[in-house]
């Protein structure tokens, strides 16, 4: 009886041995169909899981993305004809004939065809209905505005491991937060692709118009920060990486410095009003020259024996805003300067940021010479950071590329009254002064025309050359933009009478661009309708 | 009895091992097929991403601009063109605009002395 239940109890261990074998393995497949779903999942997704995140701009218009590519090589050995696979392949994927030819007929058994074939490039090539073609996957990174956002974008190039890493613009700034993006996330910028479309497109007119060497412009929300725009031409296509005459990744805005000339007088009538050395109605002597030592400060037009500061600004007196700027001195400009962030790099998402140059030793003539915007060079985005400044109510902003729509200005640099003081002056220079031709019927513009000669390579006087630019804002009594614009080397035209002062070429081109953007950003506008019937004056 | 119980046990394991059989089976299947799927929505998401920036081209301010000028003769709107709802008349009444606030005066009609901001876009009604 024992030894019966002792088999009996033997044989219930095998078979429930058996059974829990059983169980074990469909669990463990059941495991293996649930637990690596997401593995499985994830490999089949292929190479877009690990490429780098979109850049879209704040309205989520796409700006870059990684789109599916192949690079395509063959094993010629396989081709019955190697001229005509030549041609065939040449035609469909845009390679060089001759170079595919003598790599059919050279020693390599398996030769690289082209690289980042788009998938309508790999169709026509699967059309030829070659053997021993070979599609290997791959990213290209794509920029469907192509130019007109190249300068500020910027470009990726591939690193050693294969991977594309940013090496200019917001591609190179961005690019940790765009390498550990999660999938599908996109970087959301704070451009607008319809100002930055409006821009380009005024930019390159008045370029080609005054026949400038180089321009550019800028567009910025004076509460947020946010750069809204940013164009720099020449300018190069991030999508061929193949360079035309004349093209280039030079960012004019953001990465070079300048001599601005007489727009810089801004901060000179900022800093006479926050400390009150003048006011806007108090006269200065013009007069044919103004002796400091040794050197004699001229103006660039004719101007009146006598002008009220406010016509100095208006009319751009050397003469009468180095009287202003000397009554605060060398020691008290170099701090405001320093106080706006005119005296350091500007730090942004971008990764060209260019030091500022100015005087070693700030003495009066030095004061003399950076109150009208010489002997001190900064970058464009810097000055309209800081100007920004001035009209915004006084508050620090940082100019920003990424989207943050929510008021961003900071401490208090100087006093609100003096913001709106300079607001005053900055219309009265549109309305009255060297800016008219900025002056855009229903929004009231306020700013300045800056017209600098430029300095001689070997440092020593200056060219008859010059860069002209304009800074505007608007709506002039609560401003909420600033477009800031810039021409290198411009020539004077037929319809200038040969003037290229900032006046005749700059001023009319920020005008232009804000008359554009303006109803685009919800500016209520300010005018009277001409409507039939009725007149209201 | 034990014979009874060993044909059991024999049963168990065979329907036991059919069962894992089979499961393993619709496992294996389930997980090619979900493989399949993936792969399908991969290259949907492929072609999506290709056919978005391929819109983002077609329709790129650059290219709708260069399109409304030469094929519809289109121009950009001049700030003249531009009203405001409460500037337009009422019905029947050619002389009076909607609103009864008074209207304010375009920028470039400022007269040309100076004058603080307040007097700049001044008020047609108060003056």
């Amino acid at each position: 009886m024992n030894e019966t239940a002792t088999i009996l109890q033997r044989r219930i261990v095998v078979g429930a041995a058996i059974c829990v074998a059983a169980f074990a393995l469909v669990t463990l497949k059941l495991v293996n169909a649930t637990l690596f779903h997401d593995a499985a999942r994830k490999s089949a997704r292929g190479v877009l899981e690990y490429s780098r995140a979109d850049l879209v701009d704040r309205n989520g218009e796409l700006l870059a993305r990684d789109i599916p590519v192949s690079d395509l090589y063959a094993r010629p050995h396989a081709f019955w004809d190697k001229q005509e696979a030549a041609r065939d392949l040449a035609l469909a994927t845009g390679a060089d004939e001759r170079r595919l030819l003598a790599l059919f007929n050279g020693k390599h058994p398996y030769v690289l065809i082209a690289q980042k074939l788009t998938p309508d490039a790999q169709a026509r090539a699967m059309h030829t209905q070659l053997p021993g073609l070979d599609f290997v996957p791959s990213v290209k990174r794509y920029y469907p505005d192509g130019r007109a956002t190249a300068q500020v974008i910027g470009v990726t190039s591939r690193d050693k491991h294969g991977e594309d890493q940013g090496v200019s613009g917001l591609e190179g700034g961005l690019n940790a937060r765009l390498l550990g993006g999660r999938a599908g996330e996109a970087v959301q910028l704070s451009l607008d692709m319809r100002v930055q479309y409006i821009l380009a497109h005024e930019v390159e007119t008045s370029r080609e118009e005054f026949s400038a060497k180089q321009a550019g412009g800028v567009v910025l929300d004076v509460r947020t920060g946010e750069v809204l725009a940013m164009v720099s031409l020449p300018d190069f296509d991030p999508n061929s990486r193949m360079f035309g005459n004349g093209d280039t990744t030079h960012n004019v805005i953001g990465q070079d410095v300048y001599e601005l000339g007489s727009v810089f007088k801004i901060f000179s009538f900022a800093l006479a009003m926050e400390d009150h050395t003048t006011t806007p109605d108090e006269f200065f002597k013009i007069g044919n020259g103004y002796k400091i030592g040794k050197y004699t400060i001229h103006e660039a037009e004719h101007m009146p024996a006598m002008l009220a500061a406010r016509d100095i600004l208006a009319l751009s007196s050397n003469i009468g805003t180095t009287q202003i700027a000397l009554r605060s001195g060398p020691v008290r400009q170099e701090q405001f300067l320093d106080s706006l962030g005119l005296l350091h790099a500007l730090h942004t998402e971008l990764p060209e940021a260019r030091r500022p140059h100015f005087p070693s030793h700030w003495g009066t003539i030095e004061t003399a010479t950076v109150s009208f915007g010489h002997g001190i060079t900064v970058s464009p985005l810097a000055f309209a950071a800081a100007a920004a400044i001035v009209v915004n109510g006084g508050r620090r902003i940082t100019p920003t590329f990424l989207k943050h729509p929510k008021d961003a200005r900071g401490e208090q640099v100087i006093k609100p009254e003096t913001s709106a003081k300079m607001r005053e002056l900055l219309r009265y220079v549109v309305t009255n002064g060297t800016g008219k031709k900025a002056d855009i019927l229903g929004y009231d513009v306020g700013g300045k025309t800056g017209s600098a000669q430029k300095a001689r390579q070997n440092g020593r006087g200056y060219e008859h050359k010059l860069v002209t630019s304009f800074c505007a804002a608007f709506p002039i009594d609560n401003p909420r933009y600033l477009v800031f614009v810039l021409l290198d080397e411009p020539h004077g035209t037929k319809a200038t009478f040969g003037f290229a002062l900032a006046g005749y070429t700059a001023a009319p081109l920020a005008g232009r661009v804000i008359s554009r953007i303006a109803p685009i950003l919800g500016v209520p506008q300010r005018m009277q309708a001409a409507l039939p019937g009725w007149s209201h004056t | 009895m034990i014979r009874v119980l060993n044909f059991f046990f024999v049963a168990l394991t065979s329907l036991s091992i059919l069962a894992l059989y089979n499961v393993s089976e619709r496992t294996r299947l389930a997980d090619v097929n979900l493989a399949r799927v993936n792969h399908q929505i991969a290259a949907e998401h492929s072609q999506i991403s290709v056919l978005e920036t391929e819109w983002e081209q077609v329709a790129s301010p650059a290219k709708i601009a260069m399109l409304a000028e030469t094929k519809l003769g289109l121009n950009n709107t001049a700030t003249v063109q531009l009203s405001s709802l409460e500037l337009l008349p009422r019905r029947g009444d050619d002389t009076a605009p909607l609103s009864p606030s008074p209207v304010r005066r375009a920028s470039v009609q400022i007269p040309l002395q100076s004058g603080p901001l307040q007097q700049i876009a001044v008020h047609s009604g108060t003056e």
